[in-house]
C-alpha cells in the first residue's frame, strides 16, 4: 500500500537539522576562538586557577587586542570591582584622570563605560580597586605568548628579551619564526641572540649532523646560556659529545673574559663608592686634620634627605620626633616626575649635610682644632646623638628608598653587565672629584682653603679669616659626605646606623692614600675596590677577599706609614 | 637589739614578698616573656612582645587559666645573649613563673637552655630554626627545617627547576639548613653541580658547609649576583635565601639591577615575613617567594578574627611603647599566640600548672585551632602545622600559591636523607 511514508522521515529529518543546529550553536564558540576581551575577561574571573587561565589564554589568537589585554593584565591594569549580589566585574581605568585622580571604569567585555544604577558612568580611584591578581606560572605564560609576538616588536629590547626567552624553551615549534627573523633582523646584538636560540632549539633535533653544527655555532657564539643543555650533551655518550666538549671550551674562554671585564668593572664601582663615602673625609680629615667620628652620620643625614625628598614627591611623610607632629606635604608625583626626585634629592642632600656641618663646626669643632683626640671623642658622642635623633624621628626601621626606574636597569655589553646605578656611581664619583678639584685649584676660595690648611696661623697673620675658611671647609668636607648619602641610598640600606658601615672604609680609604692628599684618597679607593672584587672573585668567598684587603693594607702601612702619597703640611705635622 | 630587730623586720619583708611573688598567687599566674626589647633584635622581638600582651588580654578578658588571670612578667634581653640567660634565671628563680615566651636568634636559644633546663622550667620558642635540639624544658612552636626548607624546595622541584643556588647570613641557622637542604636536594636526585655557591670540604673530603655566605651588615653583592646570572642563564634555576636582616636589601637591589626577576629566576627566602617585609623596598621584591607556616593573607575566620582583634587592642592599649600604625602580622607573632593558647590548653588538661604535668599534657597531642589553621602539639615537643608558600606582592602580603596540611614537624634531619 503507497501509503506515504513521508510523514515520518519528515518528522526525523526536521529533529535531525534541529538537533544539528542546536549542536552548532552550542559548538560555535568552540569551533571559533571566543573574542579576545571574551577570553580576558573570563580568563581574569578565575582567580587562584592558574591553570585553568594558562588553558584559557592560550586558547586565543594572538590579535594585537588579546596581546594588549595581557600586557595591560600583567602589568597590574585590570581591576575587579564588585557587582551585583556579590559578582566581580572587570573593568579597565584608561580615561583621562580628573581633579581626584579618579577615572571612568570601561567594561572589560565590551569596552563600554561601566554603568551605575543611576545610569551615570562610574568613576574610581585605581588605588582603592583590588586588581586582577597573576602569579608567576600565569606571568611566564603571558611572557612566552607576549614573546611569541615580541618578535617582530619595534622595541628593540622587547625584541631582544623575546629571542632570549624563545631559545631557552628549546622548542621546535619555534624555529620556523625564530629562522624568518634572523633575515629580517638588523640589530646585531639580537641577530647574535637569534643565532644563538636557533642553534639551543636545534639541540633538541633528532639527527645528530644538526646537533653537531648547532655545538659548534654555540661554541663560536661563546654562548653562556647554552652551558647547561651542552654539558648534558657531553656526558650523553651523544655522537656530538666531541664537539659538544670543545664548544664547552670556547665557552670556558669566553667566560674568564668576562669575568674579568666584569671584575674590573665591578672593581671600579666598589671603588667609586669608597671614594664617595671617603672624598668628605679626605676634606675635613685630609686637610683639616680634623678627627672627625661624626662622619658617617653626615652620610646619612644626605641619604635621610634622599629619603625625605622621595617622600614629598611621593605619599607625603608623617614625623613625629618628641612629640611634635610634623606632616610633609605629598606632591602625589608618578611616572618620570617621581622618578625625577632624585635629582633634586642630590642638591638638598649636599646643602643639608653642609648645614649640619657647619653647625657642628660651630658647636663643638671650632674649640678643638688644636687637640685632635679630643675632637675625636667630641665627633664620636656627636655621632651617637645624631644615630639616637634619627631613630626618633625616622623609627629604629631602616626607611624604603626606591630607586627610580632610570637607575635599575643594565647594560649587557659582550655578556659583561653593567648596572645602571653602577655606572651612575662612577660617573657620579668622577664628578665631584673634579668639582672639588675645580674648587680648590681654580676659585680664589680654593687657594684661601689651601693656604688655611697649610698654615693655619700665617694663613691669618696675612689677613685672611681663618674663622670662615674652617668653616667653609668643613661644611665642604660635611656636603660631600651628604652626596655621599645620597647615592648610597640607592644601593642599600638607609636606617640610623648607615654611617657606622661606611666610616671605618672611608677612614682606611683616606689613611692608605695619605693624609693631606686628595688624589692619594681617588687612588687608594680605586686600589681598595679592585683588590677586593679580584680577590673575590678568585677565592669565590666574599669574606675572606675582605679580610685579604685588610691585612694588605696593615703591611702596607707598616711600609709606607704616611700612605701613598706623602703630603708635609704644618698643619698635619702638629 | 635595735638592728637585730630591723634585719629581722626586713627578713619578713623578703619572705612575704617570696611569697606572694610565687607562680600561683590566690588569683593571678605568673608568665615570663623573654624578648630583646632594644638593640638590634628589638625591630622584630618587639612585635612578639607586643602579641603576646594581646594574647594575655585576650584570654584574661575570658577567664583567664583555670580561673587565675596571667600576669605577664616582662623582661628585656636588650640582644645580648649572656644577659638572656641571666633574665631567664630571674624569670624562673625570682619570679617563679609558670612558663615563659621567649627568644628568637638560635644563639639566644641556646644561652637560656641551660637555665630552663637546671630549673626545670618550660619555654615556649616561636621564631623558624634549624632543628638538631630537642629539650623537655622547650616547646618549640617554631617551623622546624622540614616545615619550611624542604617544603619550599619541594615545590620548587615541581615548577620544574633544576638547579638551586644557596645564599645565607654566616651563622648557624642558614649554615645548617643549607647543609640539610643539600642531603635533600640530592636525595631528590639533583646531582652537586647543580647546586651552586661553592661547598666547602674537611681533610676526609666531607661538604661541611654548602653555598655562600656573607656577613651581618654585608653591603656589596655585586659578585656573588654576577655568579648567580651566570649560574641562572641556562634557566631552570632559583635561588635559596636565608640572608638574615636588613642584608637582603643591598643583594635584592643588586639581583633587580642585574636584570635577574621572579621569572627568570626566582628567589625563595625564609627571613623575610610580612614584618620584615615594612623595611624592604617592595618593587624589588615583587613576585619572590616566602615559606612559612601562616600568613597574614589567609582567608579563614580565624584568621580575620584574629588580626582584627590584634589591630584593635593595639588602639586601646595603653602599654608603654607600642607602635600603633603600619602594624602587621606574621609566622613568629602567630606561632607566639599559639604557644600561649597551647600552654593553657595543656594546663586545664593537666588541672596544674607544674611544668611536668604540663609537659606530659602537651605531649599527649593537644589540637588549637589557630590563625594559620589547627596546630596539634607533639610529642617530641614539636608542632604539627600547615605550611604555605606565599608570592610577595607591592602592598608587603603574600599571595598563597601551595600549601601543605598538617606537615609533621621533625627536628632531627641531618643525615636522614639518602643520595640516590
Amino acid at each position: 500500500m503507497p501509503l506515504s511514508p513521508a510523514p515520518i522521515p519528515l518528522l526525523l529529518m526536521r529533529l535531525l537539522f534541529a538537533a544539528i543546529a542546536f549542536l552548532l550553536a552550542c559548538c560555535a564558540p568552540l569551533a571559533q576562538a571566543d573574542a579576545p576581551a571574551e577570553i580576558i575577561a573570563k580568563a581574569v574571573l578565575l582567580d587562584d586557577k592558574s591553570e585553568e587561565q594558562i588553558a584559557l589564554i592560550r586558547s586565543g589568537e594572538p590579535s594585537p587586542e588579546l596581546l594588549a589585554l595581557l600586557t595591560l593584565w600583567k602589568e597590574g591594569g585590570i581591576f575587579l570591582v564588585e557587582g551585583p549580589e556579590g559578582t566581580k566585574i572587570p573593568v579597565t581605568l584608561e580615561d583621562a584622570k580628573d581633579a581626584d585622580d579618579k577615572q571612568a571604569a570601561r567594561l572589560l567585555l565590551t569596552r563600554q563605560p561601566y554603568l551605575g544604577p543611576d545610569g551615570k558612568p562610574i568613576r574610581l580611584l585605581a588605588s582603592d580597586l583590588n586588581a586582577a591578581e597573576t602569579d608567576s606560572d600565569l606571568r611566564s605564560a603571558m611572557k612566552s605568548i607576549l614573546d611569541l609576538a615580541g618578535l617582530a616588536s619595534p622595541d628593540r629590547s622587547a625584541r631582544l628579551q623575546a629571542v632570549e626567552t624563545l631559545g631557552m624553551e628549546q622548542d621546535p615549534l619555534r624555529l620556523p619564526a625564530l629562522r624568518a627573523r634572523i633575515s629580517k633582523e638588523t640589530d646585531s646584538e639580537i641577530q647574535h641572540a637569534l643565532k644563538e636560540a636557533v642553534a639551543l632549539t636545534e639541540l633538541k633535533d633528532a639527527d645528530p649532523a644538526t646537533v653537531t653544527l648547532a655545538c659548534r655555532a654555540l661554541g663560536e657564539l661563546g654562548s653562556i646560556r647554552s652551558q647547561d643543555a651542552l654539558r648534558l650533551l657531553a656526558k650523553d655518550g651523544h655522537p656530538a659529545a666531541r664537539t659538544a666538549q670543545d664548544a664547552l671550551r670556547k665557552i670556558e674562554q669566553h667566560l674568564q673574559t668576562v669575568n674579568i671585564w666584569g671584575t674590573l668593572f665591578r672593581g671600579l664601582s666598589l671603588g667609586s663608592v669608597l671614594l664617595v663615602a671617603a672624598l668628605g673625609l679626605a676634606v675635613t680629615f685630609g686637610l683639616m686634620g680634623v678627627i672627625n667620628m661624626a662622619h658617617g652620620e653626615m652620610i646619612a643625614v644626605g641619604a635621610y634627605t634622599t629619603y625625605v625628598v622621595q617622600c614629598i614627591f611621593g605619599p607625603g611623610l608623617e614625623l613625629s620626633p618628641f612629640g611634635i607632629h610634623i606632616v610633609l606635604p605629598s606632591m602625589k608625583a608618578t611616572g618620570w616626575l617621581y622618578d625625577s626626585y632624585f635629582l633634586f634629592a642630590i642638591p638638598l642632600s649636599f646643602l643639608t649635610a653642609a648645614r649640619a656641618g657647619v653647625v657642628l663646626e660651630r658647636c663643638v669643632i671650632r674649640f678643638l682644632y688644636r687637640r685632635p683626640l679630643e675632637s675625636l671623642l667630641a665627633t664620636w658622642g656627636v655621632s651617637l646623638v645624631l644615630q639616637q635623633l634619627f631613630r626618633l624621628t625616622f623609627g629604629a626601621n631602616n626607611v624604603q628608598v626606591a630607586s627610580p626606574n632610570w637607575l635599575s636597569g643594565h647594560w649587557l655589553i659582550n655578556d659583561v653587565s653593567l648596572g645602571w646605578n653602577r655606572v651612575f656611581v662612577i660617573g657620579f664619583a668622577a664628578a665631584i672629584v673634579l668639582g672639588v678639584f675645580l674648587l680648590l685649584a681654580r676659585t680664589p676660595l680654593g687657594l684661601l682653603m689651601r693656604a688655611v690648611m697649610q698654615n693655619r696661623t700665617m694663613a691669618a697673620c696675612m689677613g685672611v679669616r681663618t674663622e670662615r675658611v674652617n668653616l667653609l671647609t668643613f661644611g665642604l668636607g660635611s656636603g660631600l659626605a651628604g652626596l655621599a648619602g645620597a647615592f648610597l641610598s640607592q644601593i642599600g640600606n638607609v636606617g640610623p646606623s648607615l654611617g657606622q658601615s661606611y666610616i671605618v672604609d672611608a677612614f682606611m680609604t683616606v689613611v692608605v692614600g695619605g693624609v693631606g692628599s686628595l688624589f692619594g684618597t681617588i687612588f687608594s679607593a680605586l686600589g681598595i675596590g679592585m683588590a677586593d672584587q679580584a680577590l673575590q672573585q678568585i677565592l669565590g668567598n666574599p669574606v675572606l677577599g675582605k679580610i685579604l684587603v685588610l691585612v694588605g693594607i696593615i703591611l702596607f702601612l707598616q711600609w709606607r706609614p704616611a700612605g701613598l702619597f706623602v703630603t708635609r703640611s704644618r698643619s698635619l705635622d702638629n | 637589739m635595735k638592728l637585730i630587730n630591723k634585719s629581722a623586720q626586713a627578713l619578713l619583708a623578703l619572705a612575704g614578698m617570696a611569697f606572694t611573688h610565687s607562680a600561683v598567687a590566690a588569683d593571678t599566674v605568673k608568665v615570663g616573656v623573654l624578648h630583646s626589647l632594644s638593640g638590634t633584635m628589638a625591630i622584630s622581638e618587639t612585635s612578639l612582645r607586643d602579641v603576646l600582651l594581646f594574647t594575655f588580654d585576650e584570654i584574661n578578658a575570658k577567664g583567664g587559666v583555670m580561673g587565675k588571670k596571667i600576669e605577664p612578667v616582662v623582661v628585656d634581653g636588650a640582644s645580648n645573649w649572656p644577659l638572656f640567660a641571666e633574665k631567664a634565671k630571674q624569670l624562673l628563680e625570682k619570679d617563679k613563673t609558670a612558663a615563659v615566651f621567649g627568644c628568637w636568634t638560635s644563639v639566644s636559644r641556646k644561652s637560656v637552655l641551660p637555665v630552663f633546663e637546671k630549673n626545670n622550667g618550660l619555654l615556649f620558642y616561636p621564631v623558624q630554626y634549624e632543628g638538631e635540639e630537642e629539650s623537655k624544658n622547650v616547646f618549640y612552636t617554631a617551623e622546624a627545617v622540614n616545615q619550611q626548607a624542604t617544603p619550599a624546595v619541594d615545590y620548587m622541584l615541581a615548577k620544574k627547576k633544576e638547579k638551586f643556588y644557596l645564599i645565607g647570613s654566616d651563622y648557624v641557622y642558614p649554615q645548617t639548613t643549607n647543609l640539610v637542604l643539600l642531603e635533600y636536594l640530592l636525595s631528590k636526585g639533583v646531582p652537586l653541580e647543580n647546586i651552586g655557591g661553592g661547598f666547602k670540604k674537611d681533610s676526609s673530603g666531607k661538604i661541611i658547609s654548602a653555598g655562600k655566605y656573607t656577613p651581618f651588615g654585608h653591603t656589596d653583592y655585586q659578585q656573588i649576583v654576577a655568579e648567580i646570572k651566570q649560574f641562572a642563564a641556562g634557566g631552570k634555576a632559583c635561588v635559596i635565601n636565608t640572608l638574615n636582616g636588613d642584608t637582603n636589601v643591598p643583594f635584592f637591589k643588586e639581583y633587580a639591577a642585574a636584570g635577574l626577576t621572579a621569572e627568570s629566576c626566582p628567589v625563595v627566602s625564609f627571613s623575610i615575613s610580612e614584618d620584615e617585609f615594612r623595611a624592604l623596598p617592595a618593587k624589588q621584591l615583587v613576585g619572590q617567594l616566602g615559606c612559612w607556616t601562616y600568613f597574614e593573607s589567609i582567608k579563614s575566620d580565624a584568621n580575620k578574627t584574629f588580626v582584627s582583634n590584634f589591630q584593635k587592642w593595639l588602639k586601646e592599649t595603653t602599654v608603654d611603647g607600642v607602635k600603633k600604625e603600619g602594624r602587621v602580622t606574621c609566622s613568629p607573632m602567630v606561632l607566639s599566640y599559639d604557644g600561649v593558647y597551647l600552654w593553657k590548653a595543656a594546663v586545664e588538661k593537666a588541672g596544674s600548672f607544674d611544668v611536668d604535668k604540663v609537659r606530659a599534657a602537651l605531649q599527649s597531642g593537644i589540637s588549637f585551632d589557630g590563625p594559620g589553621g589547627k596546630v596539634t602539639t607533639q610529642s617530641n615537643m614539636h608542632l604539627t602545622k600547615n605550611v604555605f608558600i606565599g608570592e610577595t606582592k607591592a602592598d608587603g602580603q603574600f599571595k598563597i600559591l601551595k600549601e601543605y596540611k598538617d606537615v609533621f614537624g621533625q627536628p632531627w634531619l641531618k643525615g636522614t636523607f639518602k643520595a640516590k
